[in-house]
């Protein structure tokens, strides 16, 4: 039987990292994972990711996949593909069906790296073709480049059907609702604006409860829900879809971990049934580790750390690392997960809805959680938001989550974080704005917004992040829509800003009158030139 | 875990609207088997599964596992965590008869009896 120094099943975030780190030290070590390409998830996350720059926070996660990929294979990890394990045995024994046949590896030990699969929910109709899951809906688009539908109704608030929600609209999909069972949508409200200002309705204590439709949906009925998340008869309302997509969690896949035997534990903040670790992700049995979301859902940031944290553990625990030289790494290590697991939206927070008041001790808005876009009621509350005239960035970023892109972009250092990166960011507003536009495409919340009410005869300009193809062309006219994706008023396009720097975020400038310059947040061109 | 307490339902069986929903999708399960299963005296969902084969096709639970689990939770008015746990059983992944019968033979010759499944 063949032996690994590693084994690691699974070549996601949490897999992949846990081999560098093994294979950085000098074990040898092999990934299998079942998929075709290697990657897990990121190679479908066209969005920036959050953090700060340790996380690798504003770099879009398909190329936190390509790097992490690069580094695997220049560390002499093998990564053997279409490769299910299928089960893990005593003595650290493996089994792998690759090629047609099962093969069996003995590793001196194992990181367990399996990720996580979709929740569905049932309701009248749920398996009709066109009911899909949100990550099925990444795949179709992301790595296969296919429309999942034309009008989708989108089942879930958190930050998965938040973001895939905007690569849906990216795609040239209409989505017309996002409902969720909460009374508060789940995920980043910055997530939520991009959507609210593209025009698309939250609509929170709201569930689907039928899909409509003979061979396929053609339709979707929705209901308001009460406090046990009962539909109320009498709220139900007929929306025009063919596509519902769900969003509505992630269960933990670690049914390996207790076919190897390791002590389990129901944990219902993790998703489901998860292993029991220490806190270097060393389960029960001894050299069997586990990391990313089969040990507890959170995100891939985390899960890379986790196995970062395992794959070093490892080597130490074989001899390859000192314990000092583990401890080093594991410190910054830890430091760098207290990070990105710190803020009102961190795995011990979910489901909390007794948060009124920011970290700064300002009131969170009561309409962006509700309805997904801050209203007047914010204007005046957020410092960032106080626009004190000429060229300034209006930062509308107003919960506290870990990030802190925006105060690395600024080359003048108008922008402020500060230590703890869940502070909400301010404004030095004794340092001048060049309207260089940055941080317009740094912040991974589309967020910041470039605001001058100079260009002379009562109009100004509002640079925005647009993401959207075919960008619009100078002089192209259209309508300025607010943050709550209702018209403001008529707009037209002065220039579309790019660069390497801003990576894949243009930022649009358009004239509007210096009265709509509070509210002008999002362009709609006039002719809504197809993508067909 | 808790003592297991099981007697014969005095009460007849309450049919819902929704029984005829499917749950399993790859066995074909409804809803109301599987409160019938709980009626009748199931308690786990290894002890569903016995009966009705939810979890034992293709996805192999990775759908129907959670909204089975919700539904004898409620049955039973117990949280999923007091439900025991699920058992992880190779294969986790469906896999040929073919494919783990030749497998399994090259493996004896190779390596010795060391298979102990």
């Amino acid at each position: 039987m063949k032996r690994y120094e590693v084994i690691v099943i699974g070549a996601g975030p949490a897999g992949l990292s846990a081999a560098c780190a093994a294979a950085e030290a000098g074990l040898e070590t092999v990934v299998f994972d079942e998929n075709a390409r290697p990657g897990g998830q990121l190679f479908k996350q066209i969005h920036k990711f959050f953090g700060s720059r340790e996380h690798q926070a504003r770099v879009r996660g398909v190329r936190i996949g390509e790097n992490l990929l690069k580094r695997a294979d220049e560390l002499g990890v093998k990564t053997v593909l279409g490769a299910t394990v299928l089960g893990v045995y005593e003595q650290k024994e493996v089994a792998v069906r690759t090629e047609g046949e099962v093969r069996s590896y003995r590793g001196d030990a194992i990181v367990i790296a399996t990720g996580a699969s979709e929740n569905m929910l049932t309701f009248d109709g749920w398996t009709l073709p066109g009911v899909i899951g949100a990550g099925a809906a990444q795949t179709l688009m992301n790595m296969h480049g296919v429309r999942p539908g034309a009008r989708v109704l989108m089942v879930g608030s958190g930050n998965v059907g938040l973001v895939v929600s905007f690569q849906l609209l990216q795609a040239g999909c209409e989505v017309p609702i996002v409902v969720d069972a909460a009374p508060r949508i789940g995920g980043y409200g910055v997530h939520a604006s991009k959507l609210a200002r593209a025009g698309v309705e939250f609509r929170t204590s709201h569930t689907v409860v039928k899909a409509i439709g003979a061979g396929r949906v053609e339709g979707a009925v929705i209901a308001e829900v009460d406090g046990s998340f009962a539909p109320i008869p009498g709220t139900e309302e007929t929306i025009d879809v063919d596509t519902i997509c769900i969003a509505v969690g992630l269960s933990p896949m670690s049914q390996l971990a207790d076919n190897a035997g390791c002590e389990m534990e129901y944990d219902s903040a993790k998703g489901g049934y998860v292993p029991t670790l220490n806190d270097e992700g060393l389960s029960s049995v001894p050299g069997i580790y586990c990391a990313g979301d089969m040990a507890g859902i959170e995100e891939a940031s985390s899960a890379m750390i986790q196995g970062s944290i395992a794959g070093a553990a490892i080597a130490r625990d074989l001899g390859y690392l000192t314990p000092d030289e583990f401890g080093e790494r594991a410190e910054r290590w830890r430091r760098s997960l207290d990070g990105i697991r710190s803020g009102m939206f961190a795995p011990g927070m979910k489901g909390r809805t007794d948060i009124t008041n920011t970290d700064e001790g300002y009131p969170l808005s009561a309409s962006l959680l509700a309805r997904g876009f801050l209203d007047g009621a914010d204007d005046g509350i957020f410092p960032s938001m106080i626009y004190s005239g000429g060229m300034r960035p209006i930062i509308e970023c107003t919960q506290n989550i870990p990030c802190d892109p925006c105060q690395d972009a600024c080359p003048r250092g108008c922008i402020v974080v500060g230590e703890d990166i869940t502070d909400l960011p301010r404004l030095d507003i004794g340092k001048k704005c060049t309207g260089c536009a940055l941080c317009v495409g740094a912040c991974s919340g589309q967020a910041i917004f470039l605001i001058d009410d100079s260009l002379g005869d009562g109009y100004g300009t509002v640079g925005l992040p647009y993401e959207f193809l075919p960008l619009p062309s100078p002089g192209d006219p259209g309508k300025a829509l607010g943050r709550d994706g209702e018209v403001v008023c008529d707009a037209s396009v002065v220039e579309v800003r790019d660069s390497k720097a801003m990576d894949k975020t243009p930022m649009l400038v358009m004239k509007v009158p210096v009265s709509a310059l509070g509210r002008a947040r999002f362009f709609r061109p006039a002719e809504n030139k197809n993508y067909a | 875990m808790s003592v297991m307490i099981r007697r014969k339902n005095d009460s007849p069986f309450a049919p819902q609207p929704d029984d005829g929903m499917t749950v399993c999708r790859c066995e074909e399960v409804t809803k109301g088997e599987i409160r019938r299963a709980v009626y009748d005296g199931a308690r786990t969902f290894g002890e569903v599964k016995r009966r009705l084969r939810t979890g034992m096709g293709l996805c192999q639970g990775q759908t129907c596992q959670r909204l089975v689990l919700a539904i004898i939770s409620r049955e039973l008015g117990k949280s999923v965590g007091d439900l025991g746990k699920v058992t992880g059983r190779m294969p986790v992944r469906p896999v040929l008869m073919e494919e783990l019968s030749r497998s399994g033979v090259e493996g004896m010759e190779s390596e010795g009896a060391e298979h102990h499944e």
